[in-house]
């Protein structure tokens, strides 16, 4: 296919063979990405009468608007040193233990530290796992968001392109934190990254997404995450889109025995967001954690729509979505906690707090609880208020203006939800997202230790 | 040049309620006033209005900060001119650290803050971290605070007397020309008092002007006035040494009353 040709191309499956043929993709997967085509065909758009979508408007989204595929080529470098500094700058902000880097989906770069490799940890972009582990992409490679799962979902694995394969073997811990950099640097073209983190057996990992770029675009990204028994995952997914972009994003994590989860959301960019994020608990002494951070400003508007899915007894979850908003931004969270009849000792918790920073910016919680279990303990709480004129005065009365006292203040309430993050690089590279987002320096980094 | 702070005929009040009925004081830097009254007498909105509280308003006379009218400024502007209130009542911000609220604010005020260019790196308008660590580990030292103290979250879960040497160390760090130290010994065990007190005493000197507000005269016996005024129904009633403090804490403030009441109200 020639670049004209691709140049030309709008969603259909004329497109979607053309991607496939490009990627030298294998039959099933391209058989995958056209069942999946079939699917979005049936599924039909939200028309904003469905609970999901009465809040958020897709009114000024249009399809047709975006090329479903980044048409420039790129090509993977060797060493970190030959990246563009956009990249090495966002690198350094943490030290990993591996790192890859992607454009439109295409690998730039990619590095896992040698004794992780020798124990059998793979950290790859999607494509090369396709290629090169195809057994273990097929076990887990849309097995926890079915294609069917909305019709973004459908529309993702019909177009999916790059994203990042982590798998860690049984009894491995990764020390450092693992690191991804997702950017969609052509405008107007679509991004449809897709992350698959599996652990075995009392494995342990931390992984952090970076995600930017986007002008004029889209992206419909999918994460699946397989904690396995007894093991540990920690993902971060940090969302600094243009803010002319239109997000999608449909997540989901199912714990296995004894696993433990934190996930956390910082949407930071974007025009419109749409995040479901999904976490079964289906064995026994399973924990998660939903952590969600926000700060909207102008006409954005983010929607979060979790589930905290309890089937099997003695688990606990506790989710915290900590939110911003300035000028006539809005933001939208609903969350639902199931317990399944026999999810006796289950503990659940959820709470959504927005902080108001004008009066004509909006925050609404829905939340939700569904019980049939009788042995449980479950709350939930959502609160909307502004800063108190007392803390504004207090730190005018110290020289800050009021937009400056106003992001310190911000800043402090999304403390509470670094806290359980419980990793201080994984930490300190978030608040230094944070300082971005807010145009705000944490001043006290490393302070004192 | 010697600043001065001048409060003339000043008549403030909240929702129309008159509570500042005619203040005049003058404060030189280096000079260290107290101001002693009952409760209700309206001192600490003498403060807040000094410091620019938004709730209050000023129905005439004029705050002159070296001849100039501070009442149209903002309260970050008059911190950043060289005035400093101590609270009374200190507020918590959650999540935001000692050194981090601190680092800003005094970037703020020395102007680091202003001078940030359009586009520069996020940090760029701040006191740079080095040498702000240094000045805030030398000034926690000179107060006796230990250095854990600046990781903690401002304010949250401080004993009373934390906050307030909380507040001595921000006036430690800003370096204004003039202090109000707002009920700063209200509150506190003998032991904090003096702790504060101390700390107080280490930073008066030439270049800080000092009001000490106080129901109590037991601050005053570990920082010595100048000048003690008695205020009473919103106004200075009476002005003169140290020995004036003695006098109200051996009679108590019924004579005040007494003495004053009926002028007042006529």
């Amino acid at each position: 296919m020639s670049i004209k040709e691709a140049l030309d191309l709008t969603f259909s499956p004329d497109a979607v063979k053309a991607l496939s043929e490009m990627l030298d993709e294998p039959g099933w997967m391209l058989d995958l990405r056209l069942t999946a085509w079939r699917f979005f065909e049936e599924i039909p758009w939200p028309t904003g009468k469905e609970e999901t979508w009465r809040r958020t408007s897709l009114r000024g989204f249009k399809l047709e608007n975006y090329k479903p595929f980044a048409t420039e080529v790129l090509t993977e470098v060797t060493q970190e040193a030959s990246l563009a500094t956009v990249y090495q700058d966002h690198l350094a902000e943490l030290g990993s233990a591996g790192e890859l880097v992607m454009d439109g989906g295409q690998a730039l770069y990619h590095h896992l530290r040698d004794d992780l490799a020798e124990k059998g940890v793979i950290f790859t972009d999607l494509h090369t796992a396709v290629r090169e582990y195809p057994e273990l992409v097929q076990r887990t490679f849309a097995q926890m968001v079915p294609m069917d799962a909305n019709k973004f979902a459908a529309l993702h694995y019909a177009f999916w392109r790059g994203g990042t394969f982590l798998y860690v073997p049984r009894n491995v811990s990764v020390d450092l934190p693992l690191q991804t950099i997702a950017r969609l640097s052509q405008e107007g073209a679509a991004g449809f990254y897709h992350t698959i983190i599996v652990t075995e057996e009392s494995a342990t990992v931390t992984l952090m997404e970076d995600y930017f770029g986007g002008v004029n675009g889209m992206h419909n990204g999918v994460v699946e995450i397989f904690p396995g028994p007894n093991s540990q995952v920690r993902y971060v997914h940090v969302q600094e889109f243009d803010g002319t972009l239109w997000n999608f994003g449909t997540h989901r994590i199912r714990t296995q025995r004894d696993a433990e989860v934190v996930h956390l959301m910082a949407s930071w960019g974007s025009r419109v967001s749409k995040v479901w994020i999904n976490l079964d608990l289906a064995e026994p002494g399973g924990r998660g954690q939903l952590l969600g951070l926000y700060f909207t400003t102008d006409r954005q508007h983010v929607d979060h729509h979790t589930m905290q899915n309890h089937i099997a007894p003695n688990c606990s979850s506790d989710l915290l979505y900590k939110g911003a908003l300035k000028d006539h931004s809005r933001s939208v969270y609903q969350g639902y906690i199931k317990v399944w009849p026999g999810a006796q000792k289950t503990d659940a918790y959820q709470a959504n707090r927005n902080l108001i920073l004008d009066g004509s910016a909006r925050a609404d919680s829905i939340p939700g609880l569904e019980i049939e279990a009788d042995d449980v303990r479950c709350t939930h709480g959502a609160t909307a208020g502004q800063i108190p004129e007392e803390y504004i005065f207090y730190l005018e009365s110290r020289g800050l203006d009021r937009s400056q006292a106003e992001r310190l203040v911000v800043s402090g309430f999304f403390q509470e939800v670094l806290e359980r993050v419980e990793n201080a690089d994984v930490q300190r590279k978030l608040e230094s997202t944070i300082a971005e987002r807010l145009g705000v320096e944490l001043a006290d980094l490393g302070f004192g230790e | 040049m010697t600043s001065t702070l001048e409060i003339r005929d000043l008549h403030a009040g909240i929702e129309g309620k008159e509570i500042l009925k005619g203040v005049n004081l003058t404060i030189r830097q280096g000079e260290i006033h107290a101001l002693m009254g009952p409760n209700g007498s309206g001192k600490s909105t003498l403060a807040y209005v000094i410091m620019g509280h938004p709730g209050y308003e000023v129905y005439s006379g004029d705050i002159l900060l070296d001849g100039e009218s501070i009442l149209e400024m903002e309260p970050d502007e008059r911190a950043r001119a060289g005035l400093f209130l101590a609270f009374q009542y200190p507020v918590a911000i959650p999540g935001v650290t000692v050194a981090n609220f601190l680092r800003q604010a005094v970037s703020a005020v020395r102007g680091y803050t202003a001078q940030r260019e359009e586009g520069a790196p996020i940090g760029s308008n701040l006191m740079p971290m080095r040498e702000f660590r240094k000045e805030l580990t030398e000034a926690m030292k000179m107060l006796g605070i230990d250095p854990s103290f600046a990781r903690r979250y401002l304010n949250e879960g401080f004993s009373g007397g934390e906050k307030k040497r909380a507040e001595i160390l921000q006036l430690a760090l800003l370096k204004p020309k003039f202090a109000v130290l707002d009920e700063t010994d209200s509150g506190l065990d003998i032991d904090a008092v003096r702790a504060v007190a101390e700390g107080v005493n280490r930073l008066v000197g030439p270049d800080l002007g000092v009001l000490i507000i106080t129901h109590y005269q037991r601050i005053l016996n570990y920082i010595e006035p100048h000048y003690v005024h008695v205020f009473y129904d919103g106004r200075v009633v009476l002005s003169g040494g140290p020995e004036l403090a003695q006098e109200l804490e051996a009679k108590g403030y019924d004579w005040i009353r007494e003495k004053f009441a009926e002028k007042v109200t006529a």
